[in-house]
């Protein structure tokens, strides 16, 4: 990265605010507010959490060929990525992944269909140039145009089962808006020039471009705004979001919520390794026999030759709130104190505990009356042998050991795939 | 992020380097860690504490605190016997955020040489230290 870290055009309300900052991504970004990681991951969980994500980028590939190019390099078959294994429609998004010729990660994306040759895609923070890059190298000559827009548009995450609630009290037409979007669906543009601008308004005029997306495994929204209108709408969210619980929420509790919703971060938990054996194959284009692909693109090959010996990364839950470190320092052990693997996230999620051999959320029904959890640690191991959910294993770190169990999946009763009906109104 | 003027920097105690306090006394000392360090870690979630009757030196580890970033080291201030560990930081490990010179305390020694004690920071040093 550059030497001294961008700010996004929020930078001074997360100040104003006494945000703890931090460095990610070659941003200087929020890592949590005066209310703290904890406060902001439960008001998530249970009403609503802001976020500022402009920090990510977004590439554009429009043009004649702007489809076969994402054929050829994105993990997900967009020719099957519909309702009913159909194409991608218009107006829907999906995640994967862009791969080298080795498989090894590139970055993970969501891309987004607004015509059968006009795309925007949603990279990680600093991402921008190398996808754009990459796609112009794979191009032909006469291909689509690819443009990195990171710098012409500002992203706030909404996110939370309140979510929709308060952003209709800023929308002009909120029911026309929310109208049909499901789960990974989205509406409208950013930019004022567009045809689609017209779409999703806020009622001072704004135009938004409103995803049913997000980073938390919970219900809400990612609103793509033009940068200067987007203190504007933080300001004005905070406001109509306060009797709903909303805050602020940093970078700290976006980790966490998304381990615990057992969401890979690029460039830690998918990386430069082979993009096989991990718990997000639904970004890859898998046959019905599970072990071929239903298109070719860039990476697969790799994947196909080398899935027998590669690694298996598996989501992990622990007893407690307790963590160890990641990265090539640590060990994973099996059940014999065999070193098989390396941790590659341990966060702790603070809305979940274990009762009677279940783990259950703030937000489960079911939960004991006054259910106050400490929290549990959980991420992501890799390791050399596939393994089944309920396998006990030790991480260690050289301070410390916790005792953890694969699992299947970590934080229970998330929120982001109930419809909207249930959500508004 | 606290400005330093708003630090909660009391009279009463003595600061090390790395940011735990000792409150004096006759009988037994008190540690904790000041409110500069539970505002740059964070939530804590969980702190871990010596046994009582635990001999450690000016430096040693005495146990660790962790945050939502990661699990920080605690060290000895002054060397001592361990007379007694803040056992409600077990239930409520966030009390070393709300009040970490009060309720948050971790654990109390006997000092082996009252010339360490000495050597710590008064307030205005430890302010100066931070920056201020």
């Amino acid at each position: 990265m550059n030497s001294d870290p961008r700010t996004t055009v929020l930078y001074p309300r997360h100040r104003d605010a006494g945000a703890n900052m931090g460095d990610f991504g070659g941003y200087r970004m929020p890592l949590w507010y005066p209310a703290g990681m904890r406060r902001e991951h439960r008001a998530v969980i249970m009403g609503a959490g802001l976020f500022d994500t402009s920090h990510m980028a977004v590439v554009t590939v429009v043009g004649l060929g702007a489809h076969a190019l994402l054929q050829r390099t994105f993990s997900k078959d967009l020719d099957r990525a519909g309702a009913g294994g159909g194409p991608l429609a218009d107006g829907r998004c999906a995640y994967g992944a862009f791969l080298n010729p080795r498989g090894h990660v590139i970055d993970d994306a969501i891309v987004c269909r607004r015509g059968p040759e006009d795309f925007f895609v949603v990279v990680n923070a600093g991402m921008g140039p190398t996808v754009a890059g990459h796609l112009v190298a794979v191009a032909d000559a006469a291909g689509p145009l690819v443009s990195d827009f990171s710098d012409q548009v500002a992203k706030l995450d909404l996110q939370g089962p309140a979510s929709a609630r308060i952003l209709g009290r800023l929308l002009e037409a909120p029911e026309r808006a929310f109208q049909g979007l499901g789960y990974f669906a989205f509406k409208g543009h950013f930019d004022p020039r567009h045809p689609d601008a017209e779409v999703v308004l806020l009622d001072d005029g704004t135009p938004l471009l409103l995803s049913r997306t997000g980073y938390t495994g919970e219900f809400g929204f990612e609103l793509f705004v033009a940068p200067d209108r987007a203190p504007g709408l933080w300001d004005r969210l905070l406001t109509a979001g306060a009797e709903y619980g909303l805050i602020p929420c940093g970078l700290a509790a976006r980790d966490s919520l998304r381990a615990g919703a057992v969401l890979p971060l690029s460039h830690q938990d998918i990386g430069d390794w082979l993009f096989i054996h991990h718990p997000w194959f639904f970004a890859l284009p898998l046959a019905a026999d599970g072990r071929t692909f239903t298109k070719d693109f860039i990476g697969a090959a790799a994947l196909l030759e080398g899935a027998a010996g590669a690694p298996h990364t598996l989501a992990f839950v622990g007893r407690d709130p307790r963590k160890v470190g990641t990265g090539p320092d640590t060990r994973v052990l099996d059940e014999r104190g065999r070193s098989i693997g390396v941790v590659l996230t341990c966060a702790t999620d603070t809305a979940i505990g274990w009762v009677e051999g279940r783990i259950v959320s703030l937000a489960s029904p079911g939960r004991p009356e006054g259910f106050d959890p400490k929290g549990l640690s959980c991420g992501f191991v890799r390791v050399r042998k596939p393994l089944p959910a309920g396998t006990p294993l030790v991480l260690e770190d050289g301070r410390r050991r916790i005792e953890v169990v694969v699992t299947a999946d970590i934080r229970p009763d998330r929120t982001a795939r109930r419809p909207m009906t249930q959500m508004w109104g | 992020m606290k400005e330093i003027d708003a630090l909660n920097l009391p009279e009463d105690v003595r600061y090390a380097e790395d940011h735990e306090w000792l409150r004096p006394s006759e009988d037994a000392a008190r540690i904790g860690i000041s409110d500069y360090a539970q505002d740059q870690l964070g939530d804590i979630v969980y702190v871990e504490l010596p046994a009582v009757g635990r001999r450690l030196t000016k430096g040693e580890e005495f146990g660790t605190v962790e945050s939502v970033k990661a699990v920080s080291s605690l060290y000895m201030p002054v060397g001592g016997e361990v007379t007694a560990v803040n056992e409600q930081l077990a239930e409520a490990p966030e009390l070393v955020n709300t009040d970490p010179y009060g309720q948050g305390w971790m654990i109390e020694v006997k000092v082996t040489d009252v010339a360490e004690v000495a050597a710590l920071m008064d307030r205005a040093a430890y302010l100066k230290a931070l920056g201020g």
